[in-house]
């Protein structure tokens, strides 16, 4: 069984008592802890139109429980990707709920049910890159 | 004032090579380099129902501003999940010790952020998790 860790280190001053948090879990399938992910996907994408398109389809994984890393690789701190949760290839755009906004530099982790695409919507069309991975 | 998350991803053994991956970001206000100022502070409840509990209300002031969500699962048993959904459309499921980083966009104020220990049983026991809100908008207190 591979072994997969995602650890989280998280500090932050804004309260006058500083917090300090680290977390780390192994990536297991779905409700096990035994059963380690063994499958994981890769990609770097540049995007050069600002579109909304598919970025992770439920097609590209065969499970129900996945785990999803995506950053935005800009140094650019005002350009951003819109990342959207929904059906946005069997309709319309307002299928789809915009989770966040990833501006040049952030990342997000979450674990993903694969019940619907995870799309991508750059707010630049002069070539920004994605990056992402997929483990399940 | 500073916030920062690293995200640390390791694996000796899902390919042919070791997978390392270490990414830092700071958290800043939406399209900008000055640092988030706001937050909730560490939160941590128990959940005891498997129906949807507001875990944060969007508002209106949010949108297009910058927030970060940091969400676990506190629980042990690992067929313990927690459902997490934004505007009643499912993410994923948090089982136990996973953990969760999202920005969150708040496009409306129906894009609440809500949970549900979903796999609840009285026999399983409670489903304690921990979350932390960093943003920049300034009305998320309700009138008085």
């Amino acid at each position: 069984m591979p072994t997969t860790n995602a650890t989280i280190g998280l500090s932050s001053d804004i309260t006058d008592n500083s917090l300090s948090i680290s977390n780390s879990s192994t990536l297991y399938k779905a409700g096990s802890d035994t059963s380690g992910v063994d499958t994981m996907t890769s990609v770097t994408k540049v995007l050069s139109s600002t579109n909304q398109v598919d970025l992770i389809t439920t097609g590209s994984v065969s499970t129900t429980h996945a785990y999803v890393y995506i950053n935005n690789p800009s140094t650019d701190s005002t350009e951003f990707f819109k990342i959207h949760i929904g059906n946005a290839g069997g309709g319309s755009a307002s299928d789809t709920e915009e989770i966040g906004r990833l501006y040049g530099g952030d990342w997000m982790w979450f674990p993903w049910d694969v019940d619907d695409d995870i799309t991508i919507t750059p707010s630049v069309a002069t070539d920004m890159t994605v990056e992402y991975q997929v483990f399940s | 004032m500073a916030t920062t998350a690293t995200l640390t991803l390791t694996s000796a053994d899902i390919a042919g090579d070791p997978v390392n991956v270490s990414k830092t970001t700071t958290c800043t206000k939406a399209g900008g380099t000055i640092d988030l100022d706001q937050s909730t502070g560490m939160n941590r409840i128990i959940l005891r129902e498997s129906t949807n509990k507001l875990l944060l209300g969007a508002t209106a002031g949010g949108n297009d501003l910058s927030a970060k969500v940091y969400l676990i699962n506190k629980a042990t048993d690992p067929t313990q999940f927690v459902t997490v959904t934004i505007n009643a459309q499912t993410i994923g499921k948090l089982y136990a010790g996973d953990w969760m980083f999202l920005p969150w966009s708040q496009t409306d104020t129906s894009a609440d952020i809500e949970v549900a220990a979903t796999s609840y049983t009285t026999a399983g026991g409670s489903i304690p998790i921990e979350y932390c809100l960093f943003h920049e908008d300034s009305i998320r207190l309700a009138d008085a």
